[in-house]
């Protein structure tokens, strides 16, 4: 009887254990052959300052479209455009700060 | 000059650009930040958030120039169309060693001095071209009043002379009236003439300075004067002691002259010219029209005229003061309008 128990709270614990980063955004694109990283270069060079570069991820999450992707045609033609997102205001602003923290240049520079 | 630091700065900050470029691409395998020794650098993002910097001087103005001097340092600020790294502004830091000041100046210099000789030559070319007309009709006019005051001077002599060797004694009085009166217009035009051949022949030539009594000087031009005051019925008290100065005499005469006839011509009917001479001062007043207080300042001016009921040219007060400067003698106006004018020379 406690062994099911233990393997529950574990399982629990592991789900929770992610953050929301990685529960909306690395589970999808484990299968895209670009990083995160290489995407994340992609949307500096667009849309450089932090505000801007999260405004920009979150309007493509909501209303995503081939004529604002910052991907390459030869990206978007093979794997398409991502389905409109179902995540709450708080969850994709909680996820891109993650995001944004775990990729920022700032500091990274030697 | 600044603007040869901006084509060097743009340069470098291209070539940095394009580093940028390549580790934007091999980012986060490469993460070391371009240096050159040429120049030192930094990233801003479109925040104004520094990504990184090697500045020396972080005082980083985004809003101002593209270029500007900030404590000894040259910093251009090149705004990105690609954001490599996310960087918007990529600003690129000289020290400012203040050579191109130094540049500056001797290029100033050195082409304002070409310039200004250039312009100066330019300048009295034009100037030379532009009087050459005016220049030609004063030397024509001159050369007229030169030809023409010389050619004067025989027929006038002659008209002088010849009233005087006249015998008044035969005449019966009203030829006599009208000699005089032929002797006055002689001695004016005669006067007018000295003045006109001081003016355009005698000036520039040399003076010849010497001992000269005045006393004696003013008895003979008073005398030759006499006929003119007595035609006006004008009294003329003379008040002479002895005195000297050593002046050239034909200026002095000029002097006296048109002192003198002055008192007599702009003088009242049955007025009175008063001469005092003491060492070291000349007065001569008159009882005459007198000069407006406020003219007193122009009455020396050439060919300035405060009244029009006597003939002449204006010249002559003009040629008192020229010779008088030149003898450091001092003159003193005191004039009252319709009571008389003082004139007091002193040396």
């Amino acid at each position: 009887m406690v062994k099911p128990i233990i393997l529950c709270l574990v399982l629990v614990s592991g789900v929770f254990a992610q953050d929301a980063y990685e529960r909306h955004c690395v589970e999808c694109h484990k299968e895209l052959p670009t990083s995160l990283q290489r995407m994340f270069m992609r949307y500096l060079l667009v849309y450089s300052g932090e505000q801007n570069v999260k405004a920009g991820l979150k309007h493509y999450l909501k209303y995503p479209l081939k004529e604002i992707s910052v991907m390459s045609d030869l990206f978007i033609d093979t794997y398409g455009i991502k389905e409109k997102t179902k995540l709450s205001d708080s969850d994709i602003d909680e996820a891109l700060d993650i995001y944004w923290d775990k990729f920022k240049v700032f500091n990274k520079l030697k | 000059m600044l603007s040869d630091q901006r084509a060097m700065l743009t340069k470098y900050a291209y070539i940095q650009t394009k580093r940028l470029k390549v580790l934007h691409h091999f980012f986060d395998e490469r993460t070391e930040y371009p240096r050159d020794p040429r120049f030192k650098s930094a990233i801003y993002d479109l925040e104004h958030m520094k990504i990184f910097s090697l500045l020396e001087d972080e005082n980083v103005h985004f809003d101002d120039e593209e270029i500007y001097i900030s404590n000894n340092h040259i910093h251009l600020v090149k705004t990105l169309d690609d954001f490599y790294l996310g960087t918007k502004y990529l600003i690129i830091e000289v020290e400012d060693s203040g050579a191109w000041r130094g540049e500056i100046w001797k290029n100033i210099i050195g082409y304002g001095f070409f310039a200004f000789i250039f312009f100066l030559l330019f300048g009295l070319y034009l100037a030379k071209l532009f009087l050459r007309p005016m220049r030609d009709s004063i030397v024509l006019l001159d050369r007229f009043i030169k030809d023409t005051t010389h050619e004067l001077n025989t027929p006038l002599s002659a008209i002088l002379a010849n009233i005087e060797m006249m015998d008044t004694n035969v005449m019966v009085e009203k030829n006599k009236t009208k000699l005089a009166r032929i002797n006055i217009a002689a001695k004016t035009v005669s006067v007018l003439y000295k003045d006109l051949t001081y003016l355009t022949l005698e000036q520039e030539k040399e003076n010849h300075d010497e001992e000269i009594e005045i006393k004696e000087l003013i008895y003979n031009r008073a005398e030759y004067f006499a006929v003119l005051a007595q035609s006006k019925h004008i009294e003329c008290n003379l008040d002479l002691e002895e005195a000297s100065i050593t002046m050239d005499r034909r200026k002095l005469t000029r002097v006296i002259d048109n002192l003198i006839s002055n008192a007599i011509k702009y003088n009242k009917r049955n007025g009175t010219v008063g001469i005092q001479l003491r060492e070291g001062m000349l007065v001569i007043l008159d009882t005459g029209i007198g000069i407006n207080e406020e003219k007193l300042p122009f009455m020396f001016d050439r060919y300035m005229r405060f009244n029009d009921s006597e003939g002449g040219f204006g010249v002559g007060l003009s040629i008192v003061k020229e010779i008088l400067d030149e003898y450091h003698i001092s003159i003193e106006v005191e004039s009252k309008e319709g009571e008389g004018t003082r004139m007091v020379l002193r040396w």
